[in-house]
């Protein structure tokens, strides 16, 4: 679906006319002519004040998979990124005239530039792929996002303090009950509502367990090289192992697996260490590492 | 050994056990597993549970979800699963997560908010089903909450208008089933020979697209094109369910589509069908899928 928005002259960046790209419908001829430019830029919430975990996780998800493609990419953090978004969520990259956001249409839409992790892999394995991506959407993250959102405490000690904290009172009050209105509605319409912390973070341990299983002792899922699922898994493990919240909890259930936090670690050195750019997760790691707590 | 365990869900119809895939899921595992389950059909009778079908109860413990009930009958030594391999029961879930995520969408706006179906086939039979005054509103009040989880889940930007998320949906389902489709291949059970908890949920999901006539078919016609599937979902419902005119659940549902009778929207033919068949066994499915 493409969405013309039209600026006023003399706004930079997004405002001017451009197209917003998502999903399948890429104009992808168009795309695919053109090289990957060097200007790139992944946008994503502030990340020392505001930025939530399930945000941070997707947005180092897209930062790992562009490194392991070899994507030169440069991370920008506004504080209205969620706005500026084609989908409202964030991160998006910002190519040439292109917008594009969340993992799975980015991965489509690098791949119609001629880059694609999963080539190699035959039929059934990219069944499998694709599979266990949605097991990970469907319990790390709703878990995240339940964590965040639905869990009192720490919905007022971290969510609500940083989720507004870019704007003005009462603006910064008003935000954040609306999103949590808007998250627990979905809760509630998958059927996590009624699920008490316990039961959800049996689920994480599951979904844990299942990755880990799956992983082995192999480098990589499907063995030698990495594919999405390596960096979607990458980028939510490692939030939840660099995060602090209220309780070690949720990092526990990760840490129990060895292979998993290894995994990580490999991820980290080879994608990310000696970097000093603002896209290197391991900044990212220590400035999590601050206490969030205000 | 273990109590007695009696598991309340939706009935069925169109050679099916259960017409809901839930209920189907914890059917079949069941049959996998050899745990011995009375089914009880919901009938026109007070004692609806109102959201959470299917339930088991066993003694007095009450259990309301599909994952939760294979659980406990896991707990009760009944696994069907215990000849997989780590991998494979990693694999489990991550299929049934793609199930939920991709096909679950689709599978409830073909029964719940596809105007035709509802009106003409699913709202009909769930009120049959339900006592008199709830028919009038249960059946409602279901196909707003699958439309609410559909639009909650599915329906943020950039898709604006519910025609292109219902078109997204259906593009995921069968996505989905051509996945499944080239998982499966060529072995009679995802896992080799033996059914296990991810035949269960794949059964309970397929079952209800392939066999239940509705005037918009799209998913089903495109389910009928992958051959294995179709094959697959056949093959349980001859081996486990051994569904025959005789059984005496069909015949209760038999008198049952008396209501339907009188509804206008059901052509008279479908009941001759039956009737024709009832002398032959094992081309009922077929019969009654022809319209």
């Amino acid at each position: 679906m493409e969405v013309r928005m039209k600026g006023r002259p003399g706004e930079p960046g997004l405002a001017r006319q451009q197209l917003c790209v998502c999903g399948e419908q890429l104009s992808a001829q168009a795309s695919a002519a053109e090289p990957w430019p060097e200007n790139a830029e992944l946008y994503q919430q502030l990340k020392e004040e505001q930025i939530l975990l399930s945000d941070n996780a997707s947005s180092l998800a897209v930062q790992a998979f562009l490194q392991m493609c070899n994507l030169p990419i440069r991370v920008v953090c506004r504080a209205n990124a969620e706005y500026m978004s084609p989908s409202g969520k964030v991160p998006f990259i910002h190519v040439g005239n292109q917008v594009v956001s969340e993992l799975g249409p980015i991965v489509q839409f690098v791949k119609a530039k001629g880059h694609s992790l999963s080539d190699g892999l035959d039929e059934v394995q990219k069944a499998e792929m694709k599979a266990y991506m949605e097991l990970v959407n469907n319990m790390l993250l709703t878990a995240e996002l339940y964590l965040q959102w639905c869990d009192d405490v720490t919905v007022e000690e971290i969510t609500h303090p940083r989720y507004g904290s870019p704007y003005p009172w009462p603006l910064n009050r008003i935000l954040s009950y609306q999103k949590q209105w808007e998250v627990r509605r979905k809760m509630k319409a998958i059927g996590w509502a009624g699920k008490t912390l316990d039961q959800v973070l049996e689920d994480v341990d599951q979904c844990c367990q299942a990755l880990s299983q799956r992983l082995g002792t192999q480098p990589y899922f499907f063995n030698k090289h990495p594919t999405e699922l390596d960096a979607l898994v990458f980028g939510h493990l490692f939030t939840i192992l660099t995060t602090q919240l209220i309780t070690d909890a949720l990092s526990e259930k990760v840490k129990n697996y060895s292979n998993l936090t290894a995994f990580c670690r490999r991820i980290e050195q080879q994608y990310f260490e000696g970097q000093d750019k603002d896209g290197s997760a391991a900044v990212a790691a220590r400035s999590a590492k601050r206490s969030l707590l205000r | 050994m273990a109590a007695p365990m009696e598991l309340s869900c939706w009935g069925g119809d169109w050679g099916l056990p259960s017409l809901h895939p839930e209920s189907l899921t914890v059917m079949a595992y069941a049959k996998f597993s050899g745990a011995p389950l009375t089914v009880n059909t919901i009938n026109n009778s007070w004692r609806v549970p109102k959201g959470d079908v299917p339930v088991l109860i066993s003694e007095d413990i009450v259990i309301s979800q599909p994952a939760k009930i294979l659980n406990f009958l896991r707990k009760q030594k009944y696994n069907a699963d215990y000849e997989l391999s780590a991998k494979q029961g990693a694999d489990t879930l991550a299929y049934i997560a793609l199930l939920e995520e991709k096909l679950l969408p689709a599978l409830l706006h073909t029964f719940w908010v596809e105007a035709e179906n509802y009106s003409s086939v699913t709202k009909p039979w769930f009120a049959s089903r339900i006592a008199f005054p709830l028919s009038l509103y249960l059946p409602g009040k279901m196909s707003r909450e699958a439309l609410n989880r559909i639009l909650l889940t599915r329906g943020g930007p950039p898709l604006y208008s519910l025609a292109e998320v219902e078109a997204q949906i259906y593009r995921d389902a069968k996505e989905c089933l051509n996945l499944l489709s080239k998982r499966l291949g060529t072995s009679q059970f995802f896992f080799g020979d033996m059914p296990t908890t991810l035949d269960a949920f794949v059964f309970g999901f397929l079952a209800p697209i392939y066999k239940v006539c509705f005037p918009r078919v799209q998913l089903q016609e495109h389910l009928k094109q992958l051959p294995n599937l179709c094959r697959f979902c056949d093959d349980i419902l001859t081996f486990y369910f051994r569904l025959t005119v005789s059984d005496p659940a069909l015949i209760i549902s038999l008198q049952m589509d008396d209501n339907l009778r009188k509804s206008p929207q059901h052509p008279p033919r479908k009941l001759t069908t039956l009737k024709l068949a009832a002398g032959g066994e094992a081309s009922s499915p077929l019969n009654r899928l022809s319209p």
